[in-house]
């Protein structure tokens, strides 16, 4: 589904990716862990060409996408749910929604379709449809947030920290649905702090330290790891 | 006649215009951190469009349509050929590019047209009065109101009940999201300075009717006005920047009604102190444009 | 530290000129012109460079000042900033002008005149009309449009002959000429006799004057005329307010509002009474100059501080003729500040015992279907203005 070789992303001088290389299959779930500041958001917008790529090379459904625009990308189906929720807090939850299927005209008859299908898989955001997305509470800002990334009918799914800030049974709540997406055939990449409940719903997961990848394993084995703990807390 | 009711009605109709251009500041700086010094010279090229239209021969509501078309013309043209090659630059260097642009524009007015103001005859039927029972108000004065009601309530339908319009707001309130979801950030800023084109055209007309000419530097005051405005409100806040515009009319309106003759020469102080003490209170504005929960 | 640097500007100047400046003297007049060609200025200084340009080019056809010395322009844009405009009256200055002409308003055009006029060179404001502004900056320096208090004059004498026993005055204390014309105005007016019925202050660029008028309207008794020397954008936004408020009292005005702006406002505008430096009646000197202008350009001037702007060549002409071609300062000073009745396209000028401001003629427009009607061209007599003040 996606394959990545040697990218690199770089802010002025500061170098944030220095050469990550990896691919999640078709419907595949990968963790994508890291301390503070090791380039795992870096690399979620480099896939959505909105970081700086500095190089490498990026593939979606086998087509080279390094150079494609944001709109693009999503409409060839690949879509990210960004760090800290940012819904449109002053746009109804029914708004946030049509704007997740903005980018693809082909979607737009499906629309109020779709959104029927998310008030479905999240009953709460059913009751506030009219509501705006800041009354909500933020568990459901990042249901509406996961909601609003599926009204484009994607393929795959980067998610930045979708437990930030969440109470445990709110965090316990989302992943059991990001589980339940595999269903539907929708890889997920998701990034994560909180490495343990990544690597629950996750079958591979990736350690990025300083821009580049320390680790890679299936989820069993890194969580046996005790390296793992190490890399936390020491080079960030 | 109750004069506290017509200093009343002044107040509104002195303050739908400044909203109209605050509005249209807004719009800009929401999407792209832009305070566009330029947009006064949006208004200056309406007049110049109408003035035009009416020299060739055009019908005057012709000529308004077409002073308003220039201003949306100008508004893409300053986006294509001026901002939008510093679109990723610092807040000063886009400050500074919109004061050139300005600057720019008034020297081409004044060596292409002419330094001297060119007159807009505006049809008699505009110049008189209307009688609402025992009011009487100016027929300029209830088109101000009745027209910048039109256009908020027209531009509120947009907002609300088109994709595009909602595509607007949310770019307004998070533009990098918005470009993540796949809205078009060419698109989004050229409808938003195509917006601000219309809306100083708008105001523009509202402003031409009091005044009656157009020159090359006619938009100087009322860009600082919609700025204080836009400041009032809460930089970005679309609806903040309507409720600047019309807290802003009110209070220079009122004012210049019923201050005391020897504090008269003080009233812009007086207006402007208003304005920081309402700042002090409120420091982003009166309505904020609201940020995420993170 | 300014003071000596420009002291020791002056002493090269002076040194310059004694160098350079006799040669060519003999056949040539350099005349500089500095004025804000781009900026709030344009559009008076435009006009005025306009005029002067095609007063020198004439004059030049004919031989010259006196038929004698052929005129060197040499104008400058000081992009309407003060600042400028001293630098650039310090080039011109180093660059030997003759005579120099300085912006359209006072506060360049003190900044320009302390530099030249220190450095004897007679200076001359191209269409400042604050009658002060001579005696600011000194000897050296003049005034050529018809200044404030001469307008006032001419209105309030008009106002008087008219019967208005109680005027009402708006006035911006923003410039000078907002705030000190109306106030010479009530001084002309009460002095004759006439009772003020109040004053009212406008901001510059306003815009809205619905809550002066509101306030107008509720005067009791009613003024018998509203005098104020607001220009645009102010009066016609200004005169339109009033009227639609079903307000019919009579409006005095000045030149500023000698504009086509004026004069297409229709209904609201027709019957306003406004002063300005002439008026074109057949077979006057300022019908030929129009007719001249058009010929040459195809079009009639835009305003008319492209005939004043014309008028300072005519002024230097008849100057040169009283120094008996000496063209040194002193000389052109004093022969400027003793000229009695020059013929000028707009009139006839005074200098002599004025005190650099011109006694001019002042023309009473009467706004009347969309064109200006001559109520009369008057001259009035010098006991009558005001004190400059
Ligand atoms: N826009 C930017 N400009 C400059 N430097 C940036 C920018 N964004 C990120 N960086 C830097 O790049 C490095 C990687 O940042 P990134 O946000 O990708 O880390 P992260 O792994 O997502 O961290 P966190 O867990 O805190 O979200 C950091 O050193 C950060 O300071
Ligand atoms: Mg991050």
């Amino acid at each position: 589904m996606l394959e990545v070789h040697d990218l690199r992303v770089s802010y002025g001088p500061i170098q944030a990716v220095r050469g990550v290389s990896f691919s999640v299959a078709k419907g595949e779930i990968v963790a994508l862990l890291g301390a503070n500041g090791a380039g795992k958001s870096s690399i979620l917008k480099a896939f959505m060409g909105i970081a700086p790529r500095s190089a490498g090379r990026i593939s979606f459904a086998g087509e080279a996408v390094e150079r494609a625009d944001t709109a693009s990308i999503v409409r060839r189906g690949l879509t990210l749910v960004p760090e800290g929720r940012r819904v449109f807090s002053q746009l109804s939850v029914l708004e946030n929604l049509k704007i997740g299927a903005a980018a693809n005209r082909q979607l737009r008859g499906r629309t109020l379709e779709n959104c029927e299908r998310m008030y479905a898989l999240f009953p709460k955001l059913a009751e506030r449809r009219d509501q705006l997305a800041g009354s909500l509470s933020g568990g459901e800002q990042q249901m509406l947030a996961i909601a609003r990334a599926l009204m484009s009918e994607p393929r795959m799914l980067l998610l930045d920290e979708p437990s930030l800030g969440l109470a445990p049974n709110v965090v316990d709540q989302i992943f059991d649905f990001l589980k339940a997406l595999q269903k539907q055939d929708i890889a997920l990449l998701i990034v994560e702090q909180n490495a343990e409940t990544a690597l629950d719903i996750a079958a591979r997961g990736l350690v990025l330290a300083q821009g580049r990848i320390g680790k890679e394993g299936a989820s069993a084995a890194l969580r046996a790891d005790e390296e793992l703990q190490r890399l936390y807390l020491g080079a960030g | 006649m109750d004069i506290v009711l017509q200093q009343l009605l002044n107040a509104v109709a002195l303050g739908g215009t400044y909203a109209l251009l605050a509005l249209g500041l807004a719009i800009v700086f929401s999407v792209m951190g832009l305070i566009n010094f330029a947009h006064g010279e949006l208004m200056t090229a309406t007049g110049y469009g109408i003035f035009f239209g009416i020299a060739a021969g055009f019908p005057f509501i012709l000529s308004l349509g077409m002073g308003v078309g220039l201003a949306v013309v100008l508004a893409l043209s300053m986006e294509r050929v001026a901002f939008r090659p510093i679109r990723r630059a610092s807040p000063t260097i886009m400050l500074l590019t919109s004061f050139a642009v300005s600057t720019i524009l008034h020297t081409l007015m004044q060596n292409l047209i002419s330094a001297r103001p060119k007159p807009i005859p505006i049809p008699d039927m505009l110049a008189g009065a209307v009688t609402i029972g025992a009011h009487q108000i100016g027929t300029i004065q209830v088109l101000s109101i009745v027209i910048a009601a039109v256009s908020l309530i027209g531009l509120t339908l947009f907002f609300r009940a088109t994709l595009l319009g909602i595509g607007m707001r949310a770019a307004a309130e998070d533009f990098d999201v918005a470009r993540l979801m796949g809205l078009n950030a060419n698109r989004v800023i050229a409808v938003a300075f195509a917006i601000s084109g219309v809306l100083a055209g708008i105001a523009g007309i509202l402003w031409l009717f009091q005044r009656g000419s157009v020159d090359p530097l006619m938009g100087f005051v009322p860009v600082l006005k919609a700025f204080i405005a836009v400041v009032l409100g809460g930089m970005g806040s679309l609806v903040g920047a309507v409720a600047g515009g019309f807290i802003l009319g009110v209070v220079e309106v009122l004012l210049r009604a019923f201050l005391p003759d020897a504090l008269i020469s003080y009233r812009d102080a007086i207006s402007l102190s208003i304005v920081i003490a309402i700042l002090y209170f409120y420091p982003d504005g009166i309505i904020p444009r609201r940020e995420n929960i993170r | 530290m300014f003071r000596k640097s420009l002291n020791l500007g002056v002493a090269t100047l002076g040194l310059a000129m004694m160098l350079g400046g006799p040669a060519h003297a003999e056949e040539t007049f350099k005349l500089g012109f500095l004025g804000g060609l781009t900026g709030y200025l344009a559009p008076y200084d435009q006009p005025s460079l306009d005029g002067l340009t095609f007063g020198v080019d004439e004059i030049n056809k004919a031989g010259g000042l006196q038929g004698k010395y052929k005129i060197e322009l040499v104008s400058r844009d000081m992009r309407s900033e003060t600042a400028e405009s001293a630098v650039i009256a310090q080039e011109l200055a180093g660059a030997g002008v003759n005579f120099l002409v300085v912006p359209c308003d006072v506060d360049p055009a003190v900044a320009a005149g302390q530099i030249s006029a220190a450095a004897g060179i007679p200076t001359m404001s191209s269409c400042a009309s604050t009658p002060t502004l001579p005696g600011i900056v000194g000897e050296y320096m003049f005034s050529n449009y018809t200044a404030d208090n001469l307008q006032a004059a001419a209105l309030g004498d008009y106002a008087m002959k008219q019967g208005y026993k109680n005027a009402f005055v708006m006035l911006s204390k923003d410039t000078p000429y907002t705030q000190k014309l109306p106030e010479y105005f009530v001084e002309v007016f009460k002095k004759k006799g006439g009772s003020i019925a109040g004053i009212i202050e406008y901001k510059m660029g306003q815009q809205d004057f619905a809550a002066e008028v509101t306030k107008i309207k509720g005067l009791s008794p009613a003024p018998d005329v509203i005098m104020t020397s607001a220009y645009e954008p102010d009066f016609p936004a200004f005169i339109k307010a009033l009227r639609a408020a079903g307000i019919t009292t009579p409006v005095l005005g000045s030149d500023g509002i000698d504009s086509p702006t004026t004069l297409a406002l229709g209904d609201v505008a027709e019957g306003v009474v406004f002063t300005n430096a002439g008026f074109a009646t057949e077979g006057s000197a300022l019908a030929k100059f129009f007719a001249d202008y058009k010929a040459a350009k195809g079009k009639e001037p835009e305003t008319l501080y492209v005939a004043t702007g014309y008028d300072i060549v005519k002024v230097l002409d008849a100057a040169v003729g009283a120094s008996q071609g000496k063209l040194d300062g002193k000389s052109l000073r004093d022969a400027v500040d003793g000229l009695e009745n020059v013929a000028v396209a707009t009139g006839t000028m005074t200098y002599k015992g004025m005190n650099r401001v011109p006694l001019r003629t002042v023309a009473l427009n009467k706004v009347t279907g969309g064109a200006r009607a001559l109520v009369e061209l008057v001259t009035p007599a010098a006991a009558d203005v005001p004190a400059a003040q």
